[in-house]
């Protein structure tokens, strides 16, 4: 038997039909207001109806946050935690570690960047999830493709995962059109091949996205070169690099390496700086970060253009998990100064295995 | 799968037929060579130069084989997909250039920059998913020029197509055209692939044994003694995939010119692909291996595709 969590946010995604990118904070009153009508309900119970397993048991958030929708499927469930009239994100936070400490194989939710925001920070990656989209922004790129694709998931569970971004905007700043993404975290999504692909043309990709991060780490901690200044974006894929070196690196900041050793943690702009000017040659080694493609400017900031100046395009090294970077149709880049963005479009290598690389249009 | 809708005529079948009545006896060499001549004359070039195997993708594992242990491959995405599959298992090193809409077009200053060390360059043209063109002829040409360049061009889709590289092996001898008559003459049930190379490739591959059946030989043998069938075909198929094209663009579909027997497409629609399984159509959805969104469909009996555009335009409604 599985047991699977499952968490709604009733209100995600109402922001859209009245125009107000997104319902965090107190924002979807208002879009009740203008009239705007809850999605959720479709998406999970579209979901639940693919569901083909009947080996699953669901710890289920109250009423309107899950409760409401099981009815009707056929799946025994028990209710977790209590919730008052209205829901907020602090609901969702306490219901997940609650499910966590009661034993949960799956967490499945419904929600956007802000749930996959606080379904991270309650849960981080210590069980996976089943992301459905219900969101008006959506960064993150923990999302299954649809309500098939998540089912999917749910069906072919097995011990095979992959670490996926979760961005979130200022949505204030979106009211402004003014994009300003961050990297919060990551959380661990089932790795599932598409269900049409069969025969004789099988799957381009070829191996699980660990297996490409082994490699990945591998080329490049063959290819290091000593007395040059390495600064490491943030990223899993980063993460499995800096465990081939042997130094312990944050995972969503940027950190410094020099001869094999971490000589900067955590760095903001001066930071990197200070370093930059402390060694002779500096390279940048970063991975996309969301679904977008972005290489600088979302989820980096950290990486201004003043450093990426002084670094240039040559000394940008770019990493990447086939099944990551095929699914994009260019690289992006976003730093806030037109220039800089300028100077790194053209095409790039991106290192996607031992001896493996991909050659990407680089775009802003 | 992509195939071709239309069978072979009454004639290819009956030889199809005799050589299931030796199915006792491997493929004897003089039926093979025979084969190999018909080939040799249906492209113009010296019996000597063609290879003959049991379709073209065991072709395309052996030159992966025998010329990527000490070269770099250079490949494109999206691609067939077996073909990159073995290029990752065996190259020494492998770079992909990623293929990009709307025009999902080769940059040649990006591949002549990346054979400045031996190199080998394996590319569909037209390329299967997109049915775009990677490279003209000049292109292929200036790459040729670099001796420690090889070229292997996959003209699957040749007889769609039109245009071909293939007199280029007289000159060049880091060339090699590797073509299937899965598609175009249908005989995707029996599998008969050819390569015609230059002499870097042939010397190499001199020894390469084909395994190609009895019925395989036969029907290959009679289907080359007159294309006219084959030509025939292909032409409805190109009608009907420009009719396709009109419609599904008619419909409000995004729809992406082809030189090939399919058609690429992007569309939005949630679970599209599954939609169209649950209807008994199936076609190809990319978003496993390469881009969200875009989908292949591959051109069928004229009915088929009525009932293909007829699901498409309830699922825009």
């Amino acid at each position: 038997m599985i047991k699977a969590g499952l968490i709604v946010n009733p209100i995600a995604g109402m922001g859209g039909n009245v125009g107000l990118k997104g319902t965090d904070g107190e924002m979807y009153k208002k879009a009740i207001e203008l009239g705007a009508i809850p999605v959720t309900p479709q998406r999970i119970e579209t979901v639940l109806s693919f569901i083909k397993r009947r080996d699953l048991y669901f710890l289920v958030a109250p009423k309107i946050m899950g409760e409401d929708f099981l009815e009707g499927y056929g799946f025994n469930y028990e209710v977790v935690g209590k919730i008052g009239n209205e829901t907020n994100a602090e609901d969702t936070k306490r219901i997940a570690k609650e499910m966590l400490k009661k034993g949960i194989d799956i967490l499945i939710f419904v929600g956007g960047d802000g749930t996959a925001r606080d379904i991270c920070s309650a849960i981080d990656r210590k069980i996976a999830v089943v992301a459905i989209p219900s969101g008006v922004k959506m960064f993150s790129s923990v999302f299954a493709l649809s309500a098939h694709a998540a089912a999917e998931m749910i069906d072919s569970l097995s011990n095979k995962f992959v670490d996926r971004e979760v961005l979130d905007i200022d949505e204030e700043a979106f009211r402004n059109n003014k994009l300003s993404a961050e990297l919060y975290g990551f959380l661990k999504v089932p790795e599932v091949k598409s269900l049409l692909q069969k025969g004789k043309e099988s799957s381009n990709v070829t191996q699980s996205a660990e297996t490409y991060k082994i490699e990945i780490a591998k080329h490049i901690f063959e290819k290091m070169e000593d007395d040059i200044l390495y600064i490491l974006g943030p990223g899993t894929t980063l993460e499995a690099i800096a465990d081939r070196i042997g130094v312990k690196k944050t995972l969503l900041g940027v950190d410094g390496v020099y001869n094999k050793k971490l000589i900067g943690k955590d760095l903001n702009e001066e930071g990197i700086l200070k370093l930059i000017n402390a060694y002779k040659k500096t390279k940048i080694i970063v991975t996309p970060i969301g679904g977008n493609g972005f290489i600088f400017g979302r989820g980096s900031k950290q990486i201004t253009p003043k450093i990426l100046k002084i670094v240039g395009k040559e000394n940008i090294i770019v990493v990447g998990t086939m099944d990551k970077i095929g699914h994009l149709e260019c690289l992006r880049v976003d730093t806030g100064d037109i220039e800089v963005d300028k100077s790194l479009v053209g095409y790039m290598h991106v290192i996607t295995g031992y001896n493996e690389e991909m050659i990407i249009e680089v775009q802003y | 799968m992509n195939e071709n809708p239309f069978l072979p005529p009454d004639n290819v079948i009956k030889a199809a037929e005799k050589g299931l009545k030796e199915i006792n006896r491997y493929s004897n060499i003089k039926n093979i060579n025979k084969l190999r001549e018909l080939i040799a004359l249906y492209c113009n070039t010296h019996s000597n130069r063609v290879v003959v195997s049991q379709g073209s993708e065991f072709l395309l594992r052996e030159v992966i084989q025998i010329f990527s242990h000490d070269r770099k491959i250079i490949m494109v995405n999206p691609s067939f997909f077996p073909s990159l599959y073995y290029a990752k298992e065996h190259a020494k090193k492998l770079v992909k250039v990623q293929l990009s809409p709307p025009k999902f077009e080769l940059n040649s200053d990006v591949i002549l920059k990346e054979t400045n060390e031996p190199s080998i360059l394996i590319i569909d043209n037209p390329n299967n998913p997109t049915g775009s063109i990677l490279f003209e002829k000049n292109a292929i040409k200036e790459l040729l020029e670099n001796k420690q360049t090889l070229v292997l061009v996959d003209e699957a889709y040749y007889e769609f197509y039109g245009k071909t590289a293939l007199d280029l092996v007289n000159e060049y001898p880091n060339l090699a055209i590797i073509r299937s008559m899965d598609k175009s003459f249908s005989l995707a049930g029996l599998r008969v692939g050819y390569l015609v190379g230059g002499n870097i490739f042939l010397e190499k591959m001199s020894d390469f044994q084909p395994f190609i059946s009895q019925p395989a030989v036969y029907a290959a043998i009679e289907s080359l003694k007159d294309t006219s069938y084959m030509e025939s075909s292909i032409k409805k198929i190109i009608n009907e995939r420009n009719r396709v094209e009109a419609e599904l663009k008619n419909i409000g579909y995004e729809v992406f010119p082809s030189n090939t027997n399919f058609l690429l497409f992007r569309s939005n629609i949630p679970d599209l692909g599954l939609q169209l399984m649950e209807c008994e159509t199936i076609i190809r959805d990319l978003s496993n291996d390469w881009l969200n969104g875009f989908y292949r469909v591959s051109i069928g009996l004229p009915e088929e595709n009525e009932a293909f555009l007829d699901i498409m335009n309830k699922l825009l409604k």
